[in-house]
Formats: C-alpha cells, structure tokens, sequence
C-alpha cells in the first residue's frame, strides 16, 4: 500500500520508465522460463537418443561375453566401445549381473569387478528414462541386458551432460543480457519521450511560480519548445490569464486614484465651506474698512478679523495642497503632517461634534525617513473612518510615538469595533483585487501598509472602540507616490 | 640356399624366383601358378605376442619377408596361441612365430625355424606384475586377487606363475578369486593398470619393450616377480614342411634379418637384436616345468 502511494508520488517522468522496467522484466522472466523449459526438455531427448545408441551398441557387444561373465571381454568392449567424436561422453559405464554383481566396469578402482554395486549407488539411475542432476551436471541411465527374452545383466551409465548445462546456462545469461539491454534501452527511450511530452508541463508550472513570487512573465508561443498545438493553447490560455490580471491590476488603480479623488471632492466641500464660512465675515470687515476705515479703532479690529480670517484660509488650503502634492514632490514625514490631518479632519469633525485629541511624543525626533505622501493618506483614511465609526460627540485620538526602531502611529475611535470583513481586509492575507462595495477607504490603507512595507495591528481601545497602529520601521520604503 | 646368399635382394629375388619356378610348383597350388608367375604364397602365423594391433610392424615385417624371401607373404594373427598352434601343425600355415609352451607341448609335429635374440640372448622371463602402488612381496601376497592371464597356452602369461603356484601348493581357483584370459600380454598390463585385475601374467620381453613405448600405461604397473630365464617364443614350422626351399628361404631371411636394412627396420620395432639358428636346450626350462605340471593341469 505504502509502496502504491510512493510510486504515485513519483515524478511522471520516473512512474512512466519503471512502470516501463517492470512490465519488461515480467515479460522476460516469462520467456527465459519457457525457453528454458523447452531447451530442458530438447536436452534430454537428445541426450536420451545418444545414450540409447550407445547402449544399443554397447549392450549388442557384451551379451556375450555378460553370458560368460567374462569381466576382461566387457572391459576391453567397454573401452572399444567409449565414443571419443561427441560431446557428449559416458564417463562411467558398468556392467552387473542381474544380481547386481559388477562384472566390469570402465573405472575398476571405483567400481571392482565381483563387488555388488550398493543401495546407494543404484537408486541414482532411473530405470530406462534418462535424468539431469542439475548440481554435478551428471546425467544417469540404467537398462536390462536382455538376451533371448531373459534378462542376463544390467548396464549402468553416467554421462557427462556438463556442456549441455553449460549450454542451458548460456543462454540464461544470453536471455538475461538481452532482455536487460532491450529494458535499458526502453526505459531510455520512455524517459526521454515523457520528458519531451511533459516539458510544454514545467514551462508553464515554471512561469506559474514566477507569477507566485509576484514575476509573472509571459510565455513566448513562438518558441520551438512550446509543442505542439494543444500546449500552444495552454500557454495563450495562461498568457490571456496574465492580460486579465493585469487589467484588473490596472483597474484597481485607477479606482484607488477614482476613490482618492472622492474623498478629495468630500474634503473639497469641507474645505469650501470652511472657507466660506469666515468669508462672510471678511467681506463684512471689508465693508467695515471702507465706510468706517478712518477711525482708527475700527481700522485696527477689522484688519485684524481680515487677517486672521485669511490664515484660517490659507492654513486649509495649504494642508490640502501638501496632502495632494504630486509624488515626485515627495518629502519625509513630519510633525506638520499629522497637524494638517487635524486640519483636514476638522470640519467633518465639528459637523459631528467630535473631538480629535492631537498626542504627539517625543515630537523632536519623530522623523524617520518615511515618506510623508501615502502615511498621510493612510492616516487621513483612518481618522475618515474613525470619525464616521464613533457616534457623535466621541473623542477620538491620533499618536504618533518614537519608538525604539521607528514610529508607531495610532488612531483610535468609539466606534463598537471593526467588522470582520473590515479585520480581514486591514490584517488578512494580501489582496490586490478591489472589494465588492463599501470599505475602499481602509482597501487604500492596507495597499499603502503592504507597499511601503509598515506593519498594521489592531487592538481594542479602553473604554469602548479601536485603535488601528501602523508601525513605520527600519524596514519601510520611501517614495511612494504611485499607489496613494 | 648352400650357394651362399648374395648381399642384394633384387638378385636374390631373382634366383629364387628361379628355384621356385623349377622345383616349388608341384606341392598345393592350382593351376593359377604357371610357369613363371609369381612364387606360392607364404603364410606366416603370428600370435598374439605384443603389438598385436600394430599395423606398421605387420606391414614391415610382410614388406621385408616378402623382399628376402621372394614369396608374397600372407601373415595370419588369430585371438588365440591354440588357433594359431592347430593352425601350424595342421599343415595351414608354412611357418609361424609361436610360444615356447606350444612348442613343447606339440614337440613331436613341430620343427623350430628360428629363435629371436633380445639383448643379445634368445632368453626371456615372465612376470608377474601388479598395480604400481601396491604393497605386495611374494605371491602369497596376492591371494583373493582378480588374476589375470595371458592365454592358457602362454608359456610367460600361465605357465610360469602356474608352476610357481603349483610349487607353493596353490590351487588358483582357490587362491584368486577369479582369473581372467585376456589372450594378449599388453591386455594383461591394461587389465592391472585399470584396477580391472590386481596382478596378472606377462610376458617380461613385452612388458619391458611397452614401458619404453608406453611408458604412462606400463608404469601404473610393478614387477612383483621376475621368472628365471627361459627360451624365447620360437618360430617353428611342421614337421611335414621343415626343409623345404620355403622354410629354408624363411630361415636365411630371418638369421639375415639384422644384417638387411629394411630387416634391422623390422627389429628395431620389436627391439630385438635379430634371430638366431635355434637350439633345441633353450627350451628345456619350459619343457621341465611342463613333465612337472603333467597331470595337474
């Protein structure tokens, strides 16, 4: 089982040439079998016709001499009758009486003359058929002297059959070698064609991980190694599939800059309001200067109305300016950023009877190199939705602290806490796609934190709402200016 | 033969084609022998004393005979000394080379021709042999041994270990356990060396020629016993044909053999030093040891 689930684990390019190896290695252990089988059997038919002749010829020299016992007659035949042109030799031939009394034989010294021959030594000739004992190689045969129908001896024969197993060996190992080169050479071949058919596979799993790492490339269908037309259309398939993305990508954007630009018209009539708010007053003072402009006292009060109307003007439109500044105008953040998000902030503030309370530490070294365009939208965003999460009358914070290795700055609300489509948005995985409705604010937050690389925590804040903290490190990149 | 032999068988040949044309004619053949053909055919019985299958001592020896003697020359081997023996003393063979037992034994039918000489004396002994590695002194030491014998009418490969046992009061086949024929002397040492027999009955003059021509086959095999020496296997003729021109032609070309060339051939395959005019006391031994055995075998 464990062994299924491996070979299922290997690489097509290795399950393909072994499935290969091991269909072939049944098939030839099948075919050695038989042909050996069959080779056996050829063997001892042949081995068997030579022994018969043999004794034909032998048994038609002796029986008369076997009649007289006479062991020198046997013996001298015997050693006359040894065939010398064959392969195939009789090493020991022996001559017994029917009582197994050994008249002659052609090894006297192993088998003496009026010995009877053992239990042992008889029992390893089958009668009549011939046998191959596979370990010394050595085939044994027995057969009646029969003479005028009576059986007046017995021959005993062994033969040599060690170049007939030589022979079954040789081709063993034959076979062997053969079918061993014929699977080398077919799982060569099985591993070359699947490596040629998966490759259009690993071109388009290559680029599939390059996109992973956020390097999506195109893949070039006018190359070679693009195959055949079946990949071809995979590979425009994912080529298309890259030309969507992108589009969205772009599409994201341009309704990230849509979205600035709407918060920018809400700001817009913020500012207009604010502005024409004190112009009112200025155009009274105006007046004033022109019929009463004389008198000293009323000169005085009215310039003084003027210009401080004309600051409180000018202070808004210089805070929107820095807010919308074209990135290349890019600078550090400073203290004056988080002033003017106060600024900024203001009018929707008091339109809510809010109160925004300003806490900046360690003020003097408060800078930290990062850019100052995307935090102040960043923050801007945040106290936009802290503001419209808290009820009215609600204090609301910004800080912004010196920490040990950069800045951290928090915005907290009254609100009753983010939702979760709001935590996930803010502290989920990265996602470029746009959300579906509301909640562009804090999708532009999350865009401006993953690209300039800052950190963003959420923690409830004590007494009832949130704070959202943007930790600005070591780590954070300058000059952005596309995304905010 | 009395004119005295002329050195050069070409003329030789000659002449006794002329002898035989004139006086040889009457006695066996049939019409197919005319006035000048060829001389009658000499048949020459061998026994089986050694090399009984080697064909180039045969050839040599038929070339040779038929050379020095002029006549075409049949040599006759049978199994046995008793084939060869009936054979010669029947009148079927003009002369043949056979064993001093024989000889004895058909000594009234039978003439001696010739008489080998080896290393100089027309003696021999027999042997009595067994396997190399075997501890054995004496006879006694052999007792419930496979035996194996020559031939029963072999005076070296039966007679002589017959008589030594007949001397040690031995019945053989009480003493052996079997005894074996083999009917040639170089079977007797084949039987030993394989195991086959434990001792046998051999020819010493074979056995000693063989371990130089066969040195891996004799040398399996010892000598337990060397006989006293006795008179070499003769060559004999029957009584009926000893003196004619034939056997007279075949005596000179056998006594001459070691001085002819193609002779000396012939003896140098038999390692023997040439033939001599016999003497009938070389046989006395055997002939002892026969009137000794009579009755008991």
């Amino acid at each position: 089982m464990t062994g299924r689930i491996a070979f299922r684990r290997l690489p097509l390019i290795w399950r393909v040439p072994l499935a290969v190896s091991v269909l072939m290695f049944l098939i030839s252990a099948v075919i050695t079998e038989r042909v050996l089988d069959r080779l056996g059997s050829i063997q001892e038919t042949y081995l068997q016709s030579i022994a018969n002749s043999y004794l034909d010829g032998v048994t038609a020299s002796i029986s008369p001499s076997v009649l007289r016992e006479d062991s020198w007659e046997i013996f001298d035949a015997l050693e006359r009758l040894r065939p010398v042109n064959t392969a195939i030799v009789p090493l020991e031939t022996i001559v017994t009486t029917p009582s197994r009394v050994i008249l002659a034989a052609t090894d006297p010294l192993e088998y003496p003359s009026l010995e009877t021959m053992d239990d042992l030594q008889a029992e390893r000739f089958p009668d009549r058929q011939i046998r191959i004992e596979s370990d010394d190689g050595l085939a044994y045969l027995e057969r009646d002297i029969v003479y005028q129908d009576t059986t007046i001896g017995r021959i005993y024969t062994i033969f040599d059959a060690g170049q007939l197993l030589a022979e079954r060996r040789d081709v063993l190992s034959t076979l062997i070698l053969t079918n061993a080169a014929f699977t080398v050479l077919l799982v060569l071949v099985g591993i070359i064609t699947v490596r040629r058919m998966i490759r259009p596979m690993q071109t388009l799993e290559n680029h599939m991980v390059e996109a992973a790492e956020g390097k999506a490339t195109r893949i070039d269908v006018s190359l070679p190694a693009a195959g055949n037309s079946e990949t071809r259309r995979l590979f425009m398939a994912y080529n298309s599939l890259l030309d969507a993305d992108e589009e969205r990508r772009e599409l994201s954007t341009r309704l990230a800059e849509e979205e600035k630009l709407a918060s920018l018209g809400r700001l817009s009539s913020v500012m207009a309001h604010e502005i024409n708010n004190p112009l009112g007053g200025l155009l009274n003072a105006v007046d004033t200067l022109k019929k009463h402009g004389a008198n000293a006292g009323v000169r005085e009060a009215s310039l003084d109305l003027l210009h401080r109307g004309l600051q409180g003007i000018g202070e808004v439109v210089r805070a929107a300016l820095a807010t919308y500044r074209p990135a290349r105008q890019s600078r550090p953040l400073s203290l004056s950023d988080f002033h003017d998000a106060r600024m900024l902030l203001s009018p929707e503030l008091r339109s809510r009877g809010q109160v925004l309370e300003l806490v900046l530490e360690n003020s003097e070294i408060l800078a930290c190199g990062c850019p100052a365009g995307p935090v102040r939208q960043a923050v801007i965003n945040l106290l936009l939705n802290a503001s419209a999460a808290s009820p009215e009358g609600a204090d609301l914070f910004l800080r912004a602290a010196r920490v040990e290795d950069g800045v951290i700055v928090e915005v907290g609300d009254r609100g009753p806490g983010l939702p979760a489509k709001a935590v996930r948005l803010l502290t989920g995985p990265a996602r470029r796609n746009l959300p579906e409705g509301k909640g562009l604010g804090l999708w532009v937050v999350r865009q401006i934190i993953d690209e300039i690389g800052a950190g963003l925590e959420l923690a409830a804040r004590p007494g009832g709402g949130s704070i959202v903290r943007i930790r600005l490190g070591p780590g954070t990149v300058g000059e952005m200016g596309h995304a905010a | 033969m009395s004119e005295g032999h002329r050195s050069r068988f070409a003329v030789a040949l000659s002449r006794r084609r002329f002898i035989a044309g004139g006086i040889g004619l009457p006695l066996a053949f049939g019409p197919g022998l005319a006035s000048g053909s060829p001389l009658p055919m000499l048949r020459f019985g061998l026994t089986p004393v050694f090399l009984n299958n080697d064909i180039q001592l045969l050839d040599a020896l038929k070339v040779y005979l038929e050379a020095a003697t002029g006549h075409s020359v049949e040599l006759v081997t049978r199994r046995t000394y008793q084939e060869v023996t009936s054979l010669l003393v029947s009148g079927q063979l003009d002369a043949a080379w056979i064993c001093g037992y024989p000889y004895i034994q058909y000594r009234d039918e039978l003439e001696l021709v010739a008489i080998p000489v080896w290393n100089g004396k027309p003696t021999y002994q027999s042997y009595l042999i067994v396997a190399a590695g075997r501890e054995a002194e004496t006879i006694l030491d052999l007792r419930g041994d496979i035996h194996a014998f020559s031939d029963p009418d072999s005076n070296s490969g039966f007679l002589v270990t017959r008589m030594l046992m007949f001397e040690h009061g031995l019945v053989p086949d009480d003493f052996f356990r079997k005894t074996l024929f083999t009917y040639g002397h170089r079977n007797v040492i084949r039987a030993v060396a394989s195991n086959l027999a434990q001792s046998g009955s051999v020819d010493g003059y074979v056995w000693e020629v063989m371990l130089e021509l066969e040195p891996e086959l004799v040398s399996q095999t010892r000598v337990l016993r060397r006989s006293k020496w006795l008179g070499f296997p003769p060559i004999a003729t029957s009584r009926a044909m000893a003196g004619t021109a034939k056997t007279r032609v075949l005596q000179k070309a056998l006594i001459e053999m070691a001085a002819n060339p193609q002779g000396r051939e012939v003896l140098d395959l038999l390692r023997l030093t040439g033939f001599e005019m016999p003497e009938e006391s070389a046989f006395d031994g055997i002939a002892d040891m026969v009137a000794r055995l009579r009755g008991v075998l």
